[in-house]
């Protein structure tokens, strides 16, 4: 197996020179793109899915899906936005999978039940990570549809807007605008639950 | 008129973009206790997606590895794949010849005479001297003299 030289810091050649590269054969190119855009596939991936191994899986499947076809890309988009689709296209796959999964084992969402606590006892590490307000979004994000559990993820994990949003998964501003809203409206719900039954909004956001 | 924007509302803030949400972003501009509030909120929620992907360098580097390993399979897959099928045809091809070869020269007797004469008839045997077949070896003599005669002429012996 040919060895791939992963860092070039004398040059910083664009991203349409490292796909001619690929093309005409050059590995190393190719290692290049995969250093440059690994962790933000890994992160959008991570948004979706919620899971580290199931994150890795997706983007080492992106990538070798985007080298596969790379000569297809015509370089409308950037690479990056590309690349973005892919991984977006995976972690629904890999959620879908899951699901079908979840029909024959217990439910996917018991672990994450598991950190939802409502705990008075004094922990900086909680009040840092904000737990009522993570187990309410947890919550929320089991009632959500498919569509509504990516948009909301991209946005709240990827801090992504709504067009870039709209742009990776082929869709209208508005119609991300309208499922992102029934996603918001779901998590507040969660939160005003957790407020009956004893909280404060402010402990919540503390 | 609303006085307080509550965290619900602020939470619709946040995620939709802030610059759309005109009236709660006047507000906020205006009123110092949902400031804090929206501020406190985005700290929050930032801090439930920070530090998720704090990954050691080796983790990368090991994604990568595999990723280009992959990568290198599918390259290689075309390869064997033309490899195989040359293999696979210069098989067929020997085995085919191979079956002809080993095959007894098996021709209908009825037929064999046929065929020998239709050969005979169309391409009849051509002696290596066309002046020794039936039709011109009476001229031979006479063509031979002529070659003769010529050949003295062109020798240059005209005493």
């Amino acid at each position: 197996m040919a060895a791939f030289r992963l860092n070039d810091p004398g040059s910083a050649p664009t991203d349409r020179e490292l796909i001619d590269r690929t093309l005409a054969g050059d590995g190393n190119a190719y290692g290049t793109i995969v250093e440059r855009f690994q962790r933000r596939i890994y992160r959008v991936a991570f948004a979706i899915v919620r899971d580290e191994v199931e994150a890795d899986t997706v983007t080492q499947d992106t990538f070798v899906q985007a080298y596969t076809h790379l000569a297809r890309f015509q370089g409308r988009s950037e690479l990056e936005t590309w690349l973005t689709r892919i991984a977006i296209n995976r972690s629904r796959d890999a959620l879908r999978r899951r699901k079908f999964v979840s029909l024959f084992t217990r439910d996917e969402d018991d672990v994450e039940t598991m950190i939802e606590p409502v705990d008075d006892r004094p922990d900086p590490e909680r009040q840092i990570l904000s737990v009522q307000l993570r187990a309410a979004i947890l919550r929320a994000e089991k009632l959500l549809s498919s569509q509504q559990k990516v948009i909301f993820r991209l946005r709240h994990y990827e801090n992504l807007s709504l067009e870039e949003i709209a742009e990776h998964l082929g869709l209208r501003a508005g119609t991300v605008r309208a499922h992102l809203f029934r996603a918001i409206h779901k998590v507040r719900r969660e939160l005003a639950a957790w407020r009956s039954q004893g909280g404060s909004d402010e402990a919540a956001l503390q | 008129m609303k006085q307080h924007y509550s965290e619900a509302d602020l939470l619709e803030t946040y995620y939709t973009q802030p610059g759309d949400s005109m009236p709660v972003m006047m507000h906020l501009a205006e009123c110092g206790e949902c400031a804090s509030r929206y501020e406190r909120l985005e700290k929050k929620v930032r801090g439930l997606t920070a530090c998720e992907h704090e990954k050691p360098e080796t983790f990368w580097a090991r994604q990568r590895i595999s990723i280009m390993r992959r990568v290198e399979g599918r390259r290689s897959v075309p390869v064997m794949r033309y490899a195989a099928a040359a293999v696979l045809t210069l098989m067929l091809g020997g085995l085919v010849t191979w079956k002809e070869a080993s095959k007894p020269p098996s021709l209908p007797a009825s037929e064999g005479p046929t065929v020998t004469a239709a050969m005979e008839y169309e391409q009849p045997s051509m002696s290596s001297d066309p002046w020794q077949s039936e039709e011109l070896k009476d001229y031979q003599p006479v063509v031979a003299w002529e070659s003769w005669v010529d050949a003295e002429t062109k020798s240059g012996d005209h005493s």
